[in-house]
């Protein structure tokens, strides 16, 4: 049951990451490999002020979120003027900046060492502590954004987004400032990736900077390509499968070592194949 | 020790360095037009040939050196032929290539890591190479065998380019592919020759790195985004731009390093990419 809950936990963790990544890569054609980043931010804001500033999960959760979103906002701006690859290299970038910070502001972040004794949330003098409670609130955190995302996508909001997508030179003829889209749904999805990095900061209640980075973000954006571009159910099984994958290969019995290595050579080979032969992804809606 | 006589002696040996990763990075940039991201895999491999033949096998020096820049450049042109010419025949974006160059380099590093282990690799076994003094400086003989390498091969690339039928079709068709098939040139070999070469010299590039500082799977991103972003500096797939950039990167870089630990050297290396990422993204020499 336990070993149930934890994958459950994690692949609500994913379909959260997954699902805020779709709404820049896929539904605005923002290729971005730094998700990891607002991930770790969010991570590091609730290990952080809470052991070292005595705040509670939800308080931290929410500065992380806001942290997360300036970043994101800052990093948009950056790279406001570039697409296609020069775009993701410039995520790249950003990518290495942070994990940099986590790494050697180690008066802040412990460096390597990680941040240990992260609390689980309470609420009114609630404890959340147990796994089953966390995996609740989780859950209905999963619901919240996946509705809300719906709801934006098909809003006129998500249509500017598309249509940014497309051809965005057209839109700027049509008097739309196309930048302040890109920025606010960069912000709005950062700041969903910190609140998955909150959740896994305070179920492991462990953080350390290994976990946040280019890889991560690669990860992250298998699941999108794997469900597919501009579907947020597609999110949901790429997140779904992908998290399940290294579970398979530990039936297979292999070391644990190994595991990780494989699994990571797997989701590569994946990435290779779904790019040459099904580049629009099991469920998606648009091709790269 | 003089300051500098050893600062300018280590932007010399950085600089040679990211030469030959930019010099092969251009090169194949120019005739495949996305950014091939398994570029620093295949220099790392490279460097691993090189120390399984040499210190595991025990083979004469020079022979696995030489072995090690052939394979490099062989799994290079094998990765083209399999993955990257379909997605070219398909009209794949250079996006989908560089996500499948992501795949591709995620694969390679995790079959590396299962196979030597995550931990850095020396080439050099006996103790550190040999320093010599020049100027008040200390440099050893691998930097010696870097720079020398980098003269070389920026000699030898300028002759190809410039006075052989072979650099007259690269030129052509980092120009305008159309053009060149129209007049009837096999594009097809051309690029495989130039794949071959530039893997070559990235897999250069790992062997040196493997003597001076050791290696380990992770390491080709590392390598890699330092040569990037030296391309983008001086203006990517530009023969002269990759040598101007990198000599500009290295010597902020080091200035850079005497503020900051060396711990955020990729750091400032981003941050030096980020004003020409706004204000100038074709690069010093780049053509708008």
């Amino acid at each position: 049951m336990e070993y149930l809950l934890h994958i459950l936990i994690y692949f609500a963790i994913y379909a959260l990451l997954g699902i805020s990544l779709n709404l820049i890569a896929g539904y605005t054609g923002l290729l971005s490999i730094t998700h990891a980043s607002f991930f770790g931010i969010g991570a590091y804001a609730v290990a952080i002020l809470t052991t070292q500033f005595g705040l509670g999960f939800f308080g931290a959760a929410l500065i992380g979120m806001v942290l997360a979103g300036i970043g994101g906002l800052i990093i948009g701006w950056v790279l406001s003027r570039l697409s296609g690859d020069y775009y993701m290299l410039g995520t790249v970038g950003f990518s290495y900046i942070i994990f940099a910070i986590m790494m050697n502001w180690s008066s802040l972040t412990r460096g390597p060492l990680g941040i240990p004794a992260i609390p689980r949330p309470s609420l009114f003098g609630l404890g959340l502590g147990d796994n089953l409670k966390l995996f609740l609130l989780l859950l209905f955190v999963l619901l919240v954004i996946y509705l809300l995302s719906r709801k934006l996508v098909a809003s006129s909001f998500g249509r500017v987004l598309r249509a940014i997508r497309e051809d965005e030179n057209a839109l700027r003829v049509f008097g739309y400032e196309t930048t302040n889209y890109k920025l606010a749904i960069f912000a709005i999805a950062a700041g969903m990736a910190a609140m998955a990095g909150a959740f896994l900061a305070t179920y492991i209640t462990f953080v350390d900077p290994l976990s946040f980075t280019i890889m991560e973000s690669v990860f992250i954006m298998s699941i999108v390509i794997f469900g597919g571009f501009a579907s947020l159910e597609g999110s949901l099984l790429g997140a779904f499968l992908l998290v399940l994958l290294p579970e398979l290969l530990r039936f297979m019995g292999l070391p644990s070592e190994i595991a990780g290595h494989v699994r990571q050579g797997v989701y590569g080979l994946l990435l290779v194949l779904f790019m040459m032969y099904w580049p629009k992804g099991l469920m998606g809606k648009y091709k790269v | 020790m003089d300051y500098l006589a050893q600062f300018t002696l280590n932007s010399i040996i950085n600089g040679a360095l990211y030469i030959l990763i930019t010099l092969g990075f251009n090169l194949i940039y120019g005739v495949t037009k996305f950014v091939n991201i398994n570029h620093g895999a295949i220099a790392v491999v490279g460097g691993y040939t090189t120390y399984y033949l040499f210190r595991v096998l025990g083979w004469q020096v020079s022979v696995s050196i030489v072995l090690g820049v052939l394979v490099a450049g062989l799994l290079g042109l094998l990765l083209d032929r399999i993955v990257f010419r379909y997605l070219r025949e398909n009209k794949s974006s250079n996006v989908t290539q560089f996500i499948a160059s992501l795949g591709l380099f995620t694969i390679t590093q995790s079959v590396l890591a299962i196979v030597f282990g995550s931990q850095l690799c020396s080439l050099m076994g006996d103790g550190p190479a040999r320093p010599y003094n020049i100027f008040g400086g200390f440099l050893t003989s691998v930097h010696l065998a870097t720079i020398i390498s980098a003269l070389l091969a920026v000699f030898f690339m300028f002759l190809l380019l410039r006075y052989t039928r072979f650099g007259k079709i690269v030129r052509a068709l980092s120009d305008d592919e159309e053009v060149a098939k129209i007049m009837g040139i096999n594009t097809g070999q051309v690029i495989g020759w130039v794949v071959f070469i530039g893997s070559a010299l990235a897999g250069l590039a790992g062997v040196l790195v493997g003597f001076d500082l050791g290696i380990y799977p992770a390491m080709g991103l590392i390598i890699l985004m330092s040569g990037i972003i030296a391309s983008i500096i001086g203006g990517i797939g530009n023969f002269y731009g990759g040598v101007l950039g990198s000599i500009i990167l290295v010597v902020i870089e080091n200035l850079g390093m005497v503020v900051f630990p060396s711990e955020w050297r990729m750091a400032v290396a981003f941050a030096v990419l980020v004003p020409f990422l706004i204000w100038r993204p074709q690069g010093i020499l780049g053509k708008k």
